[in-house]
């Protein structure tokens, strides 16, 4: 690792430490690492509901200056019952923190990706796109992801997600903020009633060549299917 | 905000974690963490309208603002070790809010970025960290998934997956399979970037 890595060190939930993240944190403080403050507030955990939960994050997201001297903070809100970033109090937690945060101060934050859909399915790139939208939005910096299919099981994420998390970014960006409202509520309305038979879609090896490193067909026509709905909502970026 | 003699460091937090008041951990849980955010959120007037996923109104997000800011004063941070709590100032809090950096380099060379704080209607985009971030990777498939990443224009850094065995050995953590499991998945990333032709591509 370099010191223009970027360094992790996690807090606990919620608003707790242990000491090895303590002497992490000293270690990187005195080797003039970048550092990263991660943490991910649970929705319907300690704190609570949906405004005990953004008050937390915003808690936490502050104390990671405080106690780590951190250059930028790592959040991700999860949502208790299905384990992902991407549920709309997961966003709405994650947006109200954000836009707290960025009017107030000039720190720079970060948010991280758990769908519930594998790669190589529609919603897991809707799930994909909800989230990049929302952090952009929000006035964040760094979005990190994607840990696709909850990011618990062996090589089931490819680069694809990160190329949907990289486009809805950008098509966003310097959009009028009610506009990009009133397509969010769409577009996390499209997928959030599937969460009970979400598609586990592939691996890794069934969606690339993995010697070419190229996806398969099949996965670019997902794509271009998610790519036209973003487009129908109102997403110009892939217009050009 | 009132001059402090100095800004907290992590030193200083451990010397708080070992000389705070004493808690239980269940009472932090169950007790401070949930009736401290439900007060705040009355004191401040926060309700959320969760079909307004970023919010517009600046009120609301001033009061977002205030309350998580006494929320990290009021209770400060609880060490699990030592069953202490780390408390702060809110000027040792605005302090080091405004000594943050507002700028650093990821990664080095040509592929370097200078991250610096955007707006929430900035048109320059945010920084793409593209990678499993922390899921399980095969030891056979790992340096070719990351190089997905790395060749993907869009993505500005990688953010890596862990390996799920190194040599055969599971890296159970704080066994010495865990260090070689860790070393071995930072050579990898770095020969991922460069065989995407993005040397110095931050991690």
């Amino acid at each position: 690792m370099r010191t223009s890595d970027s360094h992790e060190v996690s807090q606990l939930n919620e608003l707790k430490i242990d000491i090895n993240a303590l002497c992490q944190g000293a270690h990187y403080a005195l080797s003039g690492s970048c550092v990263m403050v991660e943490q991910m507030p649970i929705f319907g955990g300690y704190a609570g509901g949906l405004e005990e939960t953004a008050i937390v994050d915003v808690a936490t997201t502050l104390n990671s200056f405080v106690m780590m001297q951190g250059s930028w903070h790592l959040d991700g809100p999860v949502h208790v019952r299905w384990g992902i970033t991407t549920a709309r109090e997961a966003l709405a937690v994650a947006g109200h923190a954000a836009r707290a945060i960025e009017e107030n101060t000039h720190l720079i934050l970060g948010n991280q990706y758990y769908t519930l859909a594998g790669p190589c399915t529609v919603m897991c790139l809707l799930e994909t796109a909800a989230q990049a939208i929302t952090d952009t939005i929000s006035g964040r910096e760094i979005l990190s992801g994607v840990a696709s299919r909850k990011g618990v099981y062996t090589d089931q994420f490819t680069a694809m997600e990160a190329r949907m998390m990289g486009e809805a970014a950008h098509a966003v960006a310097g959009m009028d903020l009610h506009d990009v409202n009133v397509i969010l509520d769409k577009l996390v309305g499209m997928y959030e009633k599937d969460y009970k038979t979400a598609p586990a879609g592939k691996t890794f090896s069934e969606c690339y060549d993995v010697v070419k490193l190229v996806p398969t067909d099949e996965y670019i026509e997902v794509y271009n299917e998610a790519v036209k709905i973003l487009t129908e909502l109102g997403l110009t970026y892939w217009n050009k | 905000m009132k001059t402090v003699g100095k800004n907290v460091t992590v030193f200083d937090v451990y010397d708080r974690a070992k000389t705070g008041p004493k808690m239980e951990e269940k009472k932090w849980d169950y007790e401070v963490i949930p009736s401290t955010a439900r007060e705040l959120k009355k004191k401040y007037n926060i309700k959320m309208d969760k079909t307004v996923i970023v919010p517009e109104d600046k009120e609301l997000i001033n009061n977002l603002f205030q309350a998580g800011l006494e929320m990290l004063e009021t209770c400060g941070i609880y060490c699990i070790d030592t069953g202490r709590v780390i408390k702060y100032t809110r000027d040792e809090i605005l302090h080091a809010i405004e000594s943050a950096p507002d700028h650093f380099q990821y990664g080095e060379g040509q592929e370097a970025i200078n991250v610096t704080p955007r707006a929430y209607n900035d048109t320059k985009a945010p920084v793409i960290q593209g990678g499993p971030t922390g899921s399980p990777c095969s030891e056979a498939l790992f340096l070719p998934i990351h190089q997905a990443y790395a060749q993907e224009p869009i993505v500005d850094t990688i953010v890596d997956g862990v390996l799920q065995t190194v040599m055969g050995k599971d890296p159970t953590p704080g066994s010495p399979w865990e260090l070689m499991a860790v070393r071995s998945e930072a050579l990898q990333v770095r020969e991922a970037q460069c065989r995407a032709g993005r040397a110095g591509m931050g991690l």
